[in-house]
């Protein structure tokens, strides 16, 4: 157990709580007909449970040492590099958002120089498309470069 | 169909030129995936899944199967040669391996890891073949109370033979069932934890989950981390072991060949704690324990073979109860369900080319994966020079488009990036990840029988205790449950190991 169980546990016990409101309201039926609520309120139950236990044991067992947190801001970039190819890709088209996002991983958050991030980036977005719209028929999104 | 026609039957599908292709398209996929560190077989198997929806589903299952065994023998190329385990389940071969490629005997360690590693793959093949069928025939007799029972059972062992807390593994068990219940409830078609979203509505998908649990996470853990792969510059030589390593190794191949078969049935146990055993009886049984870890060969030869028979044996319950051991087998399982087949004990019966043809293909994968291999071992150590810092925005960007390609909806993207970033939280706070996909795969199966079960007892719960079988998994699940309490766990030092 880490110390932050304490608040994850606290979280999944009110998640579960939600999950069995959310059970009840959608039916819990009888034993003999369960509901669609029944799975829900029951796998709820159990997770609450287990979330205070995981909760209660963090207050007052022993805790082990956290994992290190290095890098959190790189952590970060990375994945606000892919929530934005998930919000652009479907605009921008699969070739630029795959060209953006390779550039911005290695230019950004490596610190690569410009000439190389540029030419693997633009290698791989072209490669990329090749293989799997091309060659796979993945149908990626052609976005603006369609009109 | 008997064991010997099947097979015939089987061959006469694998040695169509194109599905030659896939197996040969798999392997060579697979052992790319295990010597690359930083993607593992599951978020690759989920990334090439939409691929395959264009081609039929046994050329399909055919190329998949292959990618997994594939990555059991690259894996051993970068724990003998750079002292990094490409996948998780060639940790131990590190420990000897290395030592033997710094004592300039690189060559045999390769060597045996791959010849191990194919007596190994046909033995758990010809096993596989001989007891699915047995056991889906078996199953063909169970109702829905042993069905539910038999899942719980697997749930719970998986949840016992994790490697961290039981507690957090039981949480994650349960956290994968309320997910699995999400979309649209069979009986009633009341929409449940949909929120008017129309991705939700067909469920959470397995393969946007798997590839964020174990792909996108795995990139945010490594990032900015400096990776040492120091690679041996000396010339490998001597791929062929000696006549002395052949007889050092003899016993140690079999004993780790039979004991990953039979562990790598059990849901749960999957390929890595297979590895640790054998590696440990090997010690154990030897005339000279003190040497292992010093650079011995059969510290090398037992747990490769140990987990490719462990792999093949993993499809065992998937193929002939539709029960998957471990995230790979939850992924494949998926696929089944998207290529339109049912999983189960009338799988077999019903699509005996899919059962067959990939039997078959396993035989094929095996020949071509110690033929390619070992001459090809120079280029997969070029690939291991390649800096991490430009693979994982190729692997993130496989990621995205593997996601993107199932149903070409960003929705699956976004279930995706979720997973990925709650993965990343959930190893740094160790939590399994492999708990939740296992109850995420079998809880629509386990509400199905349990909701029949229910029907057909009249409400009566006794229905699960009173049939013997389905007492027997209860028991077995509720043991399981019980031995963590007792401190009794097989995972743990395995951890303290790793």
């Amino acid at each position: 157990m880490v110390k932050a169980d304490r608040w994850i546990g606290l979280f999944f016990s009110l998640f579960a709580f939600y999950v069995c409101v959310e059970g009840v309201r959608l039916g819990l039926g009888t034993y003999q007909r369960p509901g669609p609520g029944f799975i829900p309120f029951y796998a709820g139950l159990i997770l609450g449970v287990l979330s205070l236990a995981v909760c209660l044991w963090g207050f007052l067992g022993q805790t082990d040492k956290p994992d290190r947190w290095q890098n959190r801001g790189q952590i970060a970039m990375v994945f606000l590099a892919i929530v934005g190819f998930t919000l652009l890709v479907e605009w921008l088209g699969f070739i630029l958002t795959a060209f953006l996002l390779v550039a911005f991983l290695l230019k950004v958050v490596e610190r690569r120089g410009w000439g190389f991030s540029v030419a693997v980036a633009v290698a791989v977005a072209g490669a990329s498309y090749v293989v799997f719209d091309l060659w796979l028929r993945a149908q990626l999104p052609a976005g603006i470069l369609a009109s | 169909m008997d064991a010997l026609e099947g097979l015939l039957y089987g061959l006469s599908l694998a040695f169509t030129l194109k599905n030659l292709a896939f197996v040969f398209a798999g392997v060579l996929l697979g052992t790319l995936v295990g010597v690359l560190p930083g993607i593992g077989p599951a978020a690759a198997i989920s990334l090439l899944l939409p691929s395959t929806f264009h081609a039929d589903p046994i050329s399909s299952m055919i190329m998949l199967c292959g990618l997994y065994y594939g990555t059991m023998y690259g894996g051993s190329t970068t724990s003998i040669l750079a002292n990094i385990p490409g996948e998780a389940a060639s940790i131990v071969t590190c420990f000897d391996g290395y030592q033997m490629a710094r004592q300039g005997r690189a060559g045999p360690a390769l060597g045996i890891a791959a010849f191990g590693s194919f007596f190994a793959g046909t033995i758990a093949v010809v096993g596989l073949m001989l007891l699915a069928p047995t056991l889906a025939s078996v199953a063909l007799k169970f109702g829905s109370p042993e069905y539910f029972s038999l899942m719980l059972m697997s749930l719970t062992l998986v949840t016992y033979l994790s490697h961290g807390s039981v507690l957090k593994a039981l949480m994650m068990t349960a956290l994968g069932l309320i997910l699995s219940t999400i979309g649209l409830d069979p009986v009633t078609t009341k929409l449940r934890f949909t929120y008017e979203t129309l991705v939700l509505r067909d469920g959470l998908g397995i393969v946007p989950v798997v590839m964020g649990l174990f792909g996108v996470s795995e990139v945010l853990l490594n990032v900015g981390e400096t990776m040492n792969r120091e690679i041996l510059r000396s010339k490998i030589k001597n791929l062929f072991p000696s006549l002395k390593d052949w007889k050092d190794s003899a016993l140690p191949i079999t004993r780790g060949s039979l004991l990953g078969f039979f562990l790598g049935i059990i849901p749960g146990l999957g390929t890595i704690i297979p590895t640790f055993l054998s590696y440990g009886m090997e010690k154990r049984l030897s005339k000279h324990p003190e040497k292992f870890g010093t650079g011995v060969i059969e510290g090398v030869a037992a747990p490769e073979s140990c987990n490719n028979a462990a792999a093949t044996a993993n499809f065992v319950p998937m193929l002939s109860l539709g029960i998957p051991a471990n995230p790979i087998m939850a992924i494949l399982l998926g696929a089944l369900t998207i290529y339109g087949l049912q999983p189960g004990p009338l799988l077999i019966r019903e699509h005996s080319d899919l059962f067959w043809g990939v039997i078959a293909s396993m035989y094929v994968a095996n020949v071509m994966l110690l033929v390619l291999n070992l001459p090809l071992i120079p280029l997969w150590v070029q690939l291991l020079k390649v800096p991490y810092t430009v693979l994982y925005p190729m692997i993130l960007l496989f990621c995205l488009i593997g996601s993107y390609s199932l149903n070409n909806n960003v929705g699956d993207v976004i279930i995706m990036c979720i997973f990925g970033l709650f993965g990343f939280l959930m190893k740094k706070f160790r939590y399994e990840p492999a708990p939740l996909v296992l109850a995420l795969v079998l809880g629509p199966m386990m509400e199905d029988n349990l909701r029949q079960a229910l029907l057909i007892s009249g409400g009566s719960i006794a229905t699960f205790f009173t049939r013997p079988l389905s007492a027997v998994f209860l028991l077995v699940g509720f043991v399981s449950l019980l031995l963590p309490l007792l401190k009794l766990r097989p995972t743990a030092k395995f951890r303290a190991q790793e």
